[in-house]
């Protein structure tokens, strides 16, 4: 990053390599929309090389990184409810059935185990979805094995106790909404 | 579930990650302890899993070459900006002799409009003190006799026929 100050453009672009994923993982399922949260993943790292100058080397990278993409998120979902037309991507209740985006099929499973986890996956990622967006935050944060608790509060500007208390009540809700996944055992079997 | 504060430490340690080995035999020795526990914590190990088995949102490749083209985008804006910056007294200054050249003509129309006003506004007061003078004439009462003494005064023409016997 203090080349990035520097204005080194190449330990940007290593930059960008390093974070874009969960920072598009992160944009993704905040916004529900795959493009408009490419572009506002795009403006996150545009923002960062634009503010490189305030960056302050005491704090942690990763810190700052999610707490502009998390300002970047919160934005877009303010301006899409006040102008809630523009969204044409965003998810229609008729489809909530439908796996809400489109994700990179790494494992190779079986054809019957993988359409068991394709569907537990949308189960899974609707329910994420369906949180209220500052508990959804916390509990994608507290995904990111960069940050502490004390850095997820600093990313979301409230106090590590009001944090633990955000992903624990998002978390007792996706539980009452997964309990009969969850008792299946089917995510606790080996692949 | 429990307020026990090791269960609670143990908790939000697996939300972040697998427990170190320390941290499950704590557990294990916790669990024996409370088994009514077993369920819930099973549901939460359940959910982690869940939770770090969604799969990656899929990212296009060129994903960096967009971001370095659209710094460079924003970079152009700015130097653009700041171009725009430097010689933006010319554009500025041809609006500025506009609107002074509109301030000067509705001053000069503002200014002969007054003018006018304050002309008539004389034209109106002369008009006026010669009336004011008027008060200073003798009554119209002595007028009241005026044919009176008129027809008194009127001599008869003169009989140009006795005029030239008597001469």
């Amino acid at each position: 990053m203090l080349l990035v100050k520097q204005g080194d453009r190449e330990a940007f672009s290593q930059l960008v390599e390093k974070y874009k994923r969960p920072v598009m993982n992160l944009a993704a399922r905040m916004l529900r929309d795959l493009a408009e949260a490419e572009d506002i993943a795009q403006n996150v790292f545009v923002q960062v090389y634009k503010s490189a100058g305030r960056y302050q080397v005491s704090s942690k990278f990763s810190t700052w990184l999610f707490t502009i993409a998390r300002n970047l998120c919160l934005n877009e979902i303010r301006r899409r409810s006040r102008h809630p037309a523009d969204s044409m991507d965003a998810s229609h209740p008729e489809q909530e059935d439908q796996p809400l985006q489109q994700f990179e099929d790494k494992k190779t499973v079986s054809p019957p185990d993988r359409l068991l986890h394709g569907e537990l996956e949308a189960k899974i990622h609707q329910a994420v979805s369906e949180l209220p967006e500052n508990q959804r935050l916390a509990i994608l944060l507290c995904r990111q094995d960069e940050l502490s608790y004390e850095e997820i509060a600093k990313v979301l500007g409230c106090s590590l106790s009001a944090t633990k208390s955000l992903i624990h009540r998002g978390r007792e809700t996706l539980k009452q909404k997964l309990k009969p996944y969850l008792r299946s055992g089917v995510w606790l079997s080996p692949e | 579930m429990t307020n026990d504060p090791l269960y609670e430490r143990l908790l939000e340690s697996s939300w972040r990650g697998p427990l170190s080995e320390a941290e499950q035999a704590e557990l294990k020795a916790w669990l024996e302890a409370h088994p009514e526990a077993r369920a819930h914590w099973e549901d939460e190990l359940a959910l982690n899993e869940g939770l770090t088995r969604l799969p990656d949102v899929l990212l296009s490749n060129n994903f960096t070459a967009r971001v370095m083209q659209a710094l460079d985008l924003e970079q152009a804006a700015e130097a653009r900006s700041r171009t725009g910056r430097r010689f933006g007294w010319r554009p500025r200054l041809a609006w500025s002799l506009r609107v002074g050249l509109g301030a000067f003509v509705l001053v000069a129309a503002w200014l002969a409009f007054h003018r006018a006003e304050v002309v008539e506004r004389r034209n109106i007061a002369e008009s006026l003190a010669v009336v004011a003078n008027v008060s200073s004439l003798p009554s119209p009462r002595i007028l009241e006799d005026f044919d009176a003494i008129r027809v008194m005064n009127s001599t008869p023409p003169a009989d140009e026929q006795l005029l030239s016997l008597l001469q």
